[in-house]
């Protein structure tokens, strides 16, 4: 039991549990499906619940594991469900179609990966007078190189709802950045943080949804057609 | 010098023992998750037994090249079974280079069965030999990546040195290298060993068959070394991944009462490596085989980020 107070034991489990969501991020770039996509950020987000947790019980920020919790419910449980439902609702092809082709999107996403190294450099020897940060930098490398790698899916994807795909799992880097660098935000910010990611889901779902019905495809390039 | 010999003996015969059993159970376990009865846990080795005792045909278009190519199969694969730390943390042989050698002389083996898919001349080794050579090429990169993350790690490419090393810092496993360079070299394991998103080790679909389409040729005893060494060869690659990764239980020296408890725990580890295989084979349909340089692609980035990030710790 002893290592369950050991801080060093927390940070190795923390940086752990990054690398594996790194890991799952780039199955979500190589991998076509959609649903197995959904599922991936539903095990991506169940890890970073269980960061969260992690850093609450080691850095004894009790609030930390409300937002543990709530991430838990959200974004492992009602997003995934939610979005599954609309696939199966708009009936699209399953497969995504990235513009890039998928081997040359990972050399991309390793680019990224290592300029979010190169960044989180920098934070990791402070200036005098601030004292060191007991997380290590690889957690906002890592969460770094989420963001990015989330953005570029983004970029790379043709249809509306793998779009979604990737901004939920971009917010998943920017949400491990929050916990990673101030050990939690105040609860109110992050209750805002969430509502405002089921909103934005929920309003692109419809969207989504609205998009399938008009155009009888949800490829958003088809939307430069309305340019008068 | 008799110690050294009496521990190659115990390992190869370890080695030759445990390896069919390691599909055994492989075979078994998917059979179950499926919801079937499956063959028996030994039934690699009634086939084995089975095949030893048949006639051999060799097609009259055979040159050497198809009677050489099973032993070499075999015993590169056997050779790389005494290089690495199996039970103890001191591999029985030593040669050049550590982990590069044993890439290469799998490499050599896997040279000999493409050009004897190569050498009857039929349509479906041509097409299994290639197919496995472009997977092969593509793989290698990722097993090298990943190998030279935990030799960086260590400060060097012998792997008696790596598992010491290893199991010297403890919770060394959890850094994010290695996480990145196990996942590498898992799914390099399943390219390598023919398992389903890559291989489907269970049919004869000539559409879709790669190392079976190289040993189509084969009948009795050529076809029991072949599938032997395979079963070799796989068990080679999952110890390397148990024991490199998650180097505790292994024996500190090669006396009886800690090599047994030692033997106990890399069954285990064995068996846990067995269960995670089962679930990927299970869980995924196999792949186009245009889609599988993608797949291969996933494990020579994991293998890059994880060097890079060897580094940059």
């Amino acid at each position: 039991m002893s290592f369950f107070s050991d801080p060093q034991f927390g940070e190795r489990v923390i940086t752990l549990m990054a690398a594996l969501a790194l890991v799952l991020q780039l199955g979500m770039v190589s991998q076509r499906w959609l649903i197995t996509n959904i599922r991936l950020f539903g095990v991506q987000s169940f890890l970073l619940a269980a960061i969260a947790a992690t850093i609450a019980h080691f850095n004894r920020a009790p609030h930390l594991y409300a937002a543990a919790g709530m991430t838990l419910l959200l974004k492992v449980v009602v997003l995934p469900l939610w979005l599954e439902r609309l696939v199966k609702r708009v009936g699209i092809r399953k497969e995504i179609e990235p513009l890039i082709n998928v081997p040359a999107s990972l050399l991309i996403s390793g680019g990224l990966t290592l300029l979010g190294y190169v960044v989180a450099e920098s934070f990791a020897r402070p200036a005098a007078g601030f004292p060191s940060r007991e997380l290590g930098h690889n957690t906002l490398a890592v969460a770094l190189a989420l963001f990015l790698i989330g953005f570029f899916m983004m970029i790379n994807r043709r249809k509306a709802l793998s779009q979604v795909l990737a901004l939920l799992s971009l917010e998943n880097g920017i949400f491990l950045a929050a916990i990673s660098l101030t050990y939690g935000m105040p609860l109110v910010v992050e209750l805002g943080i969430f509502f405002d990611v089921l909103v934005a889901v929920m309003l692109l779902g419809i969207l989504v949804y609205r998009i399938g019905e008009t155009f009888e495809s949800t490829d958003v390039s088809k939307l430069r057609r309305l340019r008068g | 010098m008799k110690q050294l010999a009496v521990a190659s003996l115990l390992q190869l015969a370890v080695l030759l023992a445990v390896a069919p059993l390691a599909s055994g159970i492989i075979r078994t376990l998917k059979a179950r998750m499926q919801t079937r009865r499956g063959p028996g846990i030994l039934q690699p080795y009634r086939d084995l037994f089975k095949l030893w005792r048949k006639n051999m045909v060799v097609p009259d278009s055979a040159s050497w090249i198809f009677s050489v190519a099973p032993h070499v199969v075999f015993l590169t694969a056997a050779a790389v079974g005494l290089m690495i730390p199996m039970i103890a943390w001191e591999a029985p042989l030593g040669l050049f280079g550590g982990v590069l050698a044993i890439i290469y002389l799998l490499g050599l083996g896997r040279f000999f069965l493409a050009l004897a898919g190569l050498d009857t001349g039929t349509a479906f080794g041509g097409m299994g030999s290639s197919r496995e050579m472009t997977i092969s090429a593509l793989a290698e990169p990722a097993m090298m990546l990943a190998v030279f993350t935990v030799a960086i790690a260590a400060g060097s490419t012998s792997l008696t040195e790596v598992a010491r090393s290893a199991a010297g810092q403890s919770w060394r496993f959890l850094a994010p290298s290695q996480i990145l360079a196990f996942s590498a070299l898992f799914i390099v394991l399943i390219a390598e060993t023919g398992r389903i998103p890559v291989d489907n080790p269970a049919t004869h679909l000539e559409l879709t068959m790669i190392h079976e389409a190289m040993i189509l040729e084969y009948s009795g005893r050529y076809l029991a070394l072949i599938e032997w060494g395979a079963s070799i060869k796989q068990l080679v690659l999952m110890t390397l991944l148990v024991n490199v990764f998650f180097p505790f239980g292994l024996s500190a020296s090669w006396r009886a009462p800690a090599l047994v408890i030692a033997l106990g725990v890399y069954l285990v580890k064995l068996l846990a490596l067995c269960a995670l295989i089962v679930l990927v084979e299970t869980t995924n349909a196999k792949l186009r085989l245009f889609r599988v340089p993608e797949l291969l692609a996933v494990a020579f980035i994991l293998g890059a980020l994880a060097l890079i990030s060897s580094f940059l710790f």
